[in-house]
């Protein structure tokens, strides 16, 4: 399998060559174009149940598209929201993705949601995260573009700009300017980061952008 | 007349050069500056698209109710700047008047005054609905203008490529379409989130865009409060 990113930062799309015998898991929904003759079906991660959960609670497909092609064919996808397309090798390490970051995968990779706990349903980016393990490619996306950052420490993150994390990092929730004003505007929640480990940041987030929008719903 | 993509990022624009006596028409509310000699008409254009009714025609076809044409009315050149709602590339096409183009109903901003625009083009009839699939055929010689949500890539179809509906920009009439359903059946069409795609063979150009509107609105839209009343 080949792939190409290109439209980063603002308009990032990936693109995947499959030989036979390839196949190649991607978000459900987010195929822009392929060759003709691609092969196309449905598969759940997750497990059912953690799937069925997610579906409702944090209103996520349950389903990914598993591509492969016969012969040999390309595939482009892109993720709902413009911005940027990471790729991270998998040598059977962890990695943490925020919900919704996840975009694709090469099947050697395993994923799972994972309940994360009122520490993530504080953090405002979803009750689920995603694990990554296993071996392969994997893929993810940002709203804006990405910043990659090692930290050897600790490292304080607005909640909304988390988009993934190595597993050599935890965190806690933190509020910054006290209980009230979080409470009422759901602002000033931050993550606490501290260990050895690559994050990965978003320069925007869609939530603040749906709240500048909501000044001028009517 | 003289049309020039501006900027070739995210904000594209459009600047239009105006001789004497020639006109440009764009989707209204996409011109955001004029020189003083510019006349702008508004309109529901009759052409194709007959009248009122092709007005509404393509207020489905998810454009505006109205057309807007520009001119100018001192017997001097004059200017238009065009730039469309969404954040992305314009694409300038070079209809050469041997093949039509097909556009889709949102990326349409706008066309030289030799290109007829029919709104009621009836290529898709009978499909399933659910989404918002009005497309625009465009015919004659002359400059079409297209927008896009995010990056536009200008493919060359030779044997068949398959495009989410949400993804096409225009297209050559010289391809041939079929819509479908990208996951072979309805019930994996549908779980794995692929809705409708249009299949295409045959030889032409077809120009897709990186991101979907669509989808975009609808990953925003839960984040907004309801609509009053």
């Amino acid at each position: 399998m080949d792939y190409r990113i290109d439209g980063n930062p603002d308009y990032g799309q990936l693109t995947v060559t499959l030989a036979p015998g390839d196949s190649f898991l991607a978000e459900a929904g987010s195929m822009a174009y392929m060759s003709d003759g691609m092969k196309l079906k449905s598969r759940l991660i997750g497990g059912f149940l953690k799937a069925l959960i997610r579906k409702f609670v944090a209103g996520e497909s349950l389903f990914v598209g598993e591509y492969s092609h016969p012969t040999s064919g390309s595939a482009t996808f892109s993720p709902n929201r413009p911005g940027s397309i990471r790729q991270r090798t998998m040598r059977n390490d962890t990695f943490i993705l925020t919900a919704g970051s996840f975009m694709a995968a090469t099947p050697g990779v395993k994923l799972t949601t994972r309940f994360g706990g009122l520490r993530a349903i504080f953090s405002g980016e979803g009750a689920f995260i995603i694990e990554a393990s296993g071996q392969g490619e994997l893929f993810f996306n940002s709203y804006g573009a990405i910043i990659e950052k090692q930290v050897d420490g600790a490292l304080t993150v607005d909640t909304g700009h988390v988009v993934a994390w190595e597993s050599g990092l935890t965190y806690d929730v933190a509020t910054v300017g006290g209980v009230k004003s979080t409470l009422f505007s759901g602002e000033g929640l931050v993550m606490r980061f501290s260990g050895k480990g690559a994050i990965y940041l978003q320069t925007r987030t869609l939530g603040g952008m749906a709240r500048w929008l909501t000044q001028f719903s009517r | 007349m003289d049309v020039q993509v501006a900027e070739r990022g995210a904000f594209s624009w459009i600047q239009v050069r105006l001789e004497p006596g020639e006109q440009f028409i764009s989707e209204s509310g996409a011109m955001f500056r004029a020189s003083p000699n510019i006349d702008i008409d508004v309109t529901t254009r009759n052409r194709g698209g007959g009248g009122i009714l092709g007005g509404a025609a393509r207020m489905f076809a998810g454009e505006s109710f109205f057309l807007s044409t520009y001119s100018s009315n001192d017997g001097r050149p004059g200017e238009v700047g065009l730039a469309p709602t969404h954040q992305g590339q314009v694409q300038k096409i070079d209809c050469d008047g041997a093949t039509d183009w097909i556009c889709a109903g949102g990326s349409y901003l706008g066309s030289s005054q030799s290109l007829a625009i029919n709104t009621q083009f009836q290529g898709f009839r009978g499909m399933l609905s659910g989404e918002s699939l009005s497309f625009i055929a465009v015919s004659g010689a002359g400059v079409l203008l297209v927008n896009a949500f995010g990056k536009i890539t200008g493919i060359d179809v030779a044997g068949g490529l398959t495009v989410d509906t949400g993804h096409v920009v225009a297209f050559q009439d010289s391809l041939s379409y079929s819509i479908g359903k990208a996951g072979g059946s309805l019930l994996q069409s549908f779980l794995t989130g692929e809705g409708l795609v249009l299949n295409f063979s045959g030889q032409g150009r077809i120009y897709v865009q990186s991101h979907n509107p669509d989808e975009f609105g609808r990953e925003i839209g839960p984040m907004l409060p309801p609509r009053r009343g």
